[in-house]
């Protein structure tokens, strides 16, 4: 028998990501890459290649706990070599559980993943994005893949299997879901992105910033400090270790002191540049091109600059 | 309310080094208690503060991970735990059993309060792993906790939504640095610290067997930081010019 690889995400965009990480691993091992949609808890629609569907049911079906005691229970008949879980929030969870559950080892949010058919290995970022660490674990085991790290897969349908787990007891209820008001545009898909930082002195002053990302033809993001502190952007803005990682082409940083928080989610950007009124700012350390000044007369001189080369 | 507060002595990345072979110096580096688990002390020490009861803290680490004890327990915690132990090569589960035993032990807890994730490695693996060897609902990322007789609501802070739900106390959550300031100890407070009780441990003696963790590390690097660093200067009209050439030729931005 052919050994499996699973991939799970409850996000669709991610799920797809996934499936190209267990088709990797499923090359490296002459396995098999299977996608694992369950349902009752939030369905995945993406399914290229071979898919199992894993029917469960319980008072609260829309919980990791849910969707991690039906992977459980499908796991111990199927006994597949590696589950890959979406980095999510969520997918986090449910990896954890699972590897509590199963009893084996969890890699945490990797990408360049490998596998010699006798363990799994993988590249995390730590330190606040100052180390590259590999980490690796004996196969059967489990691994959440960093988002954004792989491209997502395509192709097309293939057979669907179906296993139906049974009831399942779950502790949490969910009461209630808003969704936010999403950004303008996912930052993670970003070409150019201009942020704002503590450097902006009144939320309405945003509204510079906000200019200068539209004449460039790019998004507005922020540091911690503007949505979490102040609450002037929504959550979705921020950047950084525990916000958003982003890698556009282009990332602005504007009056950002760049704390090694925020610096850990912009190191995958080709090319950064920052205007901050203090030369001994770290985000200068972080750059490819610094402006010492003030952001009020640098920001609006820039799309001055830009305007003027007739765009 | 009796709250339990898990928090972890970490490397102070900001203080990290690295050695002249690229690896960096993770043994002797300076610590600190993890950023983000101040939030989860603030947290308890607010829940104790409308109710009453107890906030403890636990820590699995060598002994000098009780510098990291002492600095939240000045915040005003009431006592600690500190499970001993060379955590050098554990992982999250070996942390998260171990956790599990000293809490059950000195229990039982109504709360159990974590941060989403250290500051250091960032895994955020020990909070669900808790959970599951506590037998107990867990409420990841969580930006409000309210308890309200035997039962709490938690609104979670995911990607693209905000959910509430419902745990039936005792319960395991997990908060996100969002959900409250974290105070300041005052000096009065900081010296009082190193009086308050902490109990110690050992894996051995809570009976979990730290043999052999499943994940492991094969290699540490340190990411380069390949950045030009080119310092643009003038007035700002000048800087601005410049800044924009220098884009366009890198080609990020339309020439």
């Amino acid at each position: 028998m052919t050994q499996e690889v699973w991939a799970f995400s409850e996000s669709d965009a991610v799920a797809n990501e996934t499936l190209t990480a267990a088709n990797e691993i499923a090359n490296a091992i002459s396995g098999t890459a299977v996608m694992i949609e369950v349902q009752g808890g939030s369905p995945g629609k993406a399914s290229f290649g071979r898919k199992l569907l894993l029917k469960g049911t319980a008072a609260s079906a829309d919980t990791p706990e849910f969707t991690a005691e039906v992977m459980a229970r499908a796991a111990k008949q199927a006994n597949p070599a590696v589950i890959l879980v979406g980095g999510t929030k969520n997918g986090r969870e449910v990896s954890a559980r699972l590897s509590a559950r199963l009893s084996r080892g969890c890699l945490s949010d990797v990408s360049k993943l490998s596998s010699d058919g006798r363990t799994l290995s993988g590249e995390r970022g730590e330190y606040a994005g100052k180390v590259q660490t590999r980490v690796a674990a004996d196969l059967p085991c489990i691994a959440t893949v960093k988002a954004g790290a792989y491209p997502p897969a395509t192709g097309k349908g293939g057979e669907v299997s179906e296993v139906q787990v049974g009831e399942v007891q779950v502790k949490e209820k969910v009461l209630s879901v808003n969704k936010k008001v999403a950004a303008m545009v996912d930052l993670r898909a970003a070409k150019i992105i201009v942020s704002a930082g503590r450097g902006v002195k009144k939320k309405e002053d945003l509204a510079i910033i906000e200019s200068l990302a539209r004449a460039l033809g790019g998004t507005m993001g922020c540091s911690r400090p503007l949505s979490s502190d102040l609450g002037w952007l929504p959550e979705d803005y921020h950047i950084g270790l525990t916000g958003l990682n982003v890698k556009p082409d282009l990332y602005l940083a504007v009056g950002i002191s760049g704390q090694l928080q925020h610096v850990a989610g912009i190191k995958d950007s080709k090319v950064v540049a920052a205007i901050n009124t203090d030369k001994e700012a770290p985000i200068f350390q972080a750059a490819d091109y610094g402006v010492v000044g003030d952001l009020y007369q640098v920001v609006p001189a820039l799309e001055k600059a830009l305007a003027s080369r007739g765009r | 309310m009796r709250i339990a507060v898990c928090v972890k002595q970490a490397v102070d990345e900001t203080e990290l080094k690295v050695g002249p072979n690229g690896v960096p110096l993770i043994a002797g580096a300076a610590s600190k208690v993890s950023t983000f688990d101040k939030n989860a002390v603030e947290e308890a020490l607010r829940l104790k503060s409308a109710g009453g009861g107890e906030v403890v803290i636990f820590t699995v680490g060598p002994p000098d991970a009780r510098k990291a004890m002492k600095e939240v327990l000045a915040m005003g915690a009431d006592r600690g735990v500190h499970v001993v132990a060379d955590t050098e090569k554990y992982d999250s589960m070996l942390v998260a059993q171990i956790l599990a035993k000293a809490i059950q032990k000195s229990g039982p807890y109504d709360l159990t309060l974590c941060s989403e994730g250290s500051s250091d490695t960032y895994s955020g693996q020990v909070p669900p792993m808790l959970a599951e060897f506590l037998g107990q609902p867990y409420a990841g990322y969580a930006r409000k906790v309210e308890v309200s007789g035997a039962s709490s609501k938690v609104e979670r802070a995911l990607e693209d939504k905000v959910e509430v739900v419902e745990c039936p106390l005792p319960f395991v959550a997990s908060v996100v640095n969002e959900i409250n300031e974290p105070r300041y100890p005052t000096l009065i407070q900081i010296m009082q610290a190193s009086k308050k009780p902490v109990e110690e441990a050992t894996p051995e003696a809570l009976g979990v067997s730290v043999q052999h963790p499943l994940v492991r590390v094969e290699s540490m690097s340190a990411q380069p930081t390949n950045r030009k660093r080119v310092l643009i200067e003038g007035t700002p009209e000048e800087a601005a010019a410049k800044l924009i050439e220098a884009l366009a030729k890198e080609g990020v931005i339309p020439g």
